[in-house]
């Protein structure tokens, strides 16, 4: 695409990738456990959470969580506790199950049967961008009706997937969807 | 050959000039048809001073002049046609009226003509319009609806036979009632209004007001009058309603609302179930000791403060960090300030509230706006507040403006009507819109933790006002609480105006406090 950014940065610009704030708000409309894995409170609940029926064990192993039921016995008791990579696991599992789980709904909710969702796009900061090199970028808002694509590529925890279907949606902001490829902050609600 | 064309056609240019009334005429003929100079200059093709020549002196010529004697001649025989099926219609009472004015082309109108009897808009049809009461055609509109206004035209179908008592045919829609000179004055209006489907009866009421009115009856319609039902059904609705009413009221605006901005940590919440860093500087203050002697103590209650409150300096965009900057009007935000240091904590309450820790805090606008205005040189009650960080964006006060006075004017409708539904539900609409606007999960279209807590503080702000205020006026303040609680002792109905308007305040309790005659009787409560 000609539009992209090649060194996105050089000139002090600062921002995060469209899709990395699309996939940030949409974790935070999944929601799901605060608590760090780090206390026994949180990652017993992830736990708990992904042993709950055989389907979501089953969907945990798939996800990677590659330990026996013993382990997870001795975890859940209160005998052993989890090493520190494991935990680093569990989180990530946790967190992959979990979109898994809500990305239906959630599909359901952003699609509303084809009237879409409002989206903001708050431009990249320019505030550290010398002078003569600033450009107006302005904030934008597009409907966006298929939502299919992006969130079946972040509940498969496909960054570049998910990047290429943002992409392929803010197209529709027109010839200058460029400026939009780094952003501040991307708001829709669900 | 052309050369004789353009010959021919200066030839023909050159006739007799349009015949064109008095001065006066024009002007009386122009008002009369309730147009204003830039209308018809705009019509005319010339500036609204031009016409101010013609109307007061001076004479346009050539093709202008045609045009213009060609308005004037169309205006006074609409007007004249129209008041002479009014005056026709109208007994003598209407007579006098018009031999009056016999110096002018047409014969005048009511000496009032803005004014009706019992200030019902009643408008002529020139076409009529079936009667909403008995569905046959009637020549007047009464807000809106079409109808008769005499008892005796109006007969339901069932009883009155249709043929046998026509209704008054379209070439005398006047005849027969007794009010139809009150239109006089407004024969253009009437021919206006009845083209399009704009003042239809039973249409779907547009605006926000509307809305707010079609809700509230939908539901009742549904619970078929239940008032309890209903009541806890709007307020369910009360949400996803007020940003239906917000989406409505900024329809043609000027500046969207941006409902998912970045928002800059301090305003994000520490924990799931904690609070973020903004003080919002709620008051909550009684007075240490009252003056001497037994006093009635009034408790005031101030209607709707966060209603009031929704008028407030918003910013509009996503907050933009600053250091060492002064106040700058145009924007707002949160900023973190050292607060001055407050001596009259005896007689009124420290205006950025109890707090209890020293330092520096994170205020929001409306609190440091008071700081700012309470060190100006009209009151000099402070020193001004240090400014050391702002986060602000360009601010406007007019956001919500709309949407507060849909529900302002709903709620004094329904206060006005007795309707307990309808003030229910516009309570419940405004308090529970201004509390989940923030990181609420009850209401996920607005995500503006900012301003939620700039209108808390402007609603403690308004209440810290409505304190200086009494205080000034020479009541004492014994206590301030909350968003509307306000304790005095004095004749307090002097300065605050009681009642259940906005700009009112209502008793909530009176009680009897202070010492009696040098023993202890404590605060009763």
């Amino acid at each position: 695409m000609p539009e992209k950014n090649i060194d996105f940065g050089r000139f002090g610009a600062q921002g995060i990738k469209g899709s990395d704030a699309v996939a940030r708000k949409l974790d935070e409309l999944a929601g799901g456990i605060a608590t760090p894995v780090t206390a026994k409170r949180g990652w017993t609940a992830r736990l708990h959470y992904l042993t709950k029926s055989t389907q979501t064990l089953k969907a945990a192993q798939d996800a990677g969580l590659t330990v026996t039921h013993r382990t997870l016995k001795a975890w859940l008791e209160g005998e052993r506790r989890p090493s520190k990579a494991n935990l680093k696991r569990i989180d990530q599992v946790y967190r992959a199950v979990r979109r898994h789980n809500v990305a239906r709904h959630l599909l359901r909710r952003l699609n509303r049967d084809g009237r879409g969702t409002r989206v903001e796009i708050h431009p990249l900061n320019q505030s550290q961008v010398p002078q003569p090199l600033q450009r107006v970028v302005e904030y934008r808002t597009m409907n966006v009706r298929r939502w299919d694509r992006i969130v079946g590529s972040w509940a498969a925890g496909d960054p570049q997937s998910l990047d290429a279907a943002w992409q392929d949606t803010i197209v529709d902001l027109g010839s200058q969807w460029g400026q939009y490829e780094y952003v501040t902050n991307v708001g829709f609600a669900a | 050959m052309s050369d004789f064309d353009a010959i021919d056609s200066l030839l023909d240019a050159v006739g007799p000039e349009a015949e064109l009334p008095p001065c006066q005429v024009r002007r009386e003929l122009r008002e009369r048809a309730r147009l204003s100079k830039a209308q018809v200059a705009r019509a005319l093709g010339v500036s609204p001073s031009t016409l101010s020549g013609w109307e007061s002196g001076r004479d346009p010529a050539g093709e202008i002049r045609t045009k213009y004697a060609y308005l004037l001649d169309g205006l006074n025989t609409k007007l004249a046609t129209e008041t002479a099926t009014e005056t026709e219609a109208a007994p003598a009472a209407e007579r006098p009226l018009t031999s009056d004015t016999a110096a002018t082309v047409t014969p005048s109108s009511s000496p009032d003509p803005g004014q009706d009897e019992d200030g019902d808009d009643v408008e002529l049809l020139v076409v009529p319009e079936p009667c909403v009461l008995c569905g046959r055609p009637a020549g007047q509109r009464v807000a809106g609806f079409a109808q008769h206004l005499a008892p005796a035209d109006c007969q339901p179908t069932a009883t009155g036979a249709p043929a046998a008592a026509p209704a008054p045919p379209a070439e005398q829609p006047t005849a027969q009632t007794p009010k139809a000179p009150l239109c006089t004055a407004r024969p253009v209006r009437a021919t206006e209004r009845s083209k399009g489907p704009a003042r239809h009866a039973f249409q779907e009421p547009s605006g926000p007001v509307g809305l707010i009115r079609e809700a509230v009856q939908g539901v009742l319609a549904e619970h078929r009058g239940d008032v309890d039902a209903a009541t806890a059904a709007l307020l369910k609705r009360a949400i996803p309603d007020a940003m239906r009413l917000l989406d409505e009221t900024r329809k043609g605006a000027r500046y969207d609302v941006i409902a998912h901005p970045w928002i800059p940590d301090i305003l994000k919440k520490q924990t799931a179930r904690g609070a973020d860093q903004i003080w919002e500087a709620r008051p909550k203050w009684t007075r240490h000791e009252l003056p001497p002697g037994r006093h009635e103590v009034t408790a005031l209650d101030i209607n709707g403060a966060y209603l009031s409150a929704l008028k407030t300096h918003l910013p509009l965009g996503q907050l933009e960090h600053s250091t060492g900057l002064a106040h700058d009007r145009r924007r707002s935000g949160v900023h973190l300030i050292t607060p001055p240091e407050w001596e009259h904590e005896a007689v009124l309450p420290n205006p950025i509230g109890q707090r209890d820790e020293p330092g520096p805090l994170w205020v929001t606008e409306p609190t440091l706006r008071l700081l700012l205005r309470l060190s100006g040189p009209k009151h000099q009650l402070c020193a001004p507040p240090q400014i050391h960080e702002s986060y602000t964006s360009g601010a406007t006060e007019n956001l919500l403006e709309k949407f507060r006075i849909a529900l302002k004017d709903a709620r004094d409708t329904a206060i006005e009507q007795g309707d307990t539904v309808t003030l229910e539900y516009v309570k419940a609409m405004y308090s529970k819109f201004v509390s989940t606007m923030g990181e609420s999960n009850y209401n996920r279209e607005l995500y503006r933790p900012d301003w939620m807590h700039l209108i808390r503080s402007q609603a403690f702000a308004n209440l810290w006002l409505k304190a200086l205020k009494a205080h000034d006026e020479g009541l004492a303040v014994v206590r301030a609480m909350g968003t509307d609680e306000l304790h005095v002792i004095g004749d307090w109905r002097r300065v605050f105006a009681e009642g259940r308007g906005v700009t009112e305040v209502k008793v909530k309790d009176t009680y009897a406090a202070g010492t009696d005659a040098g023993e202890h009787a404590g605060e009763g409560e």
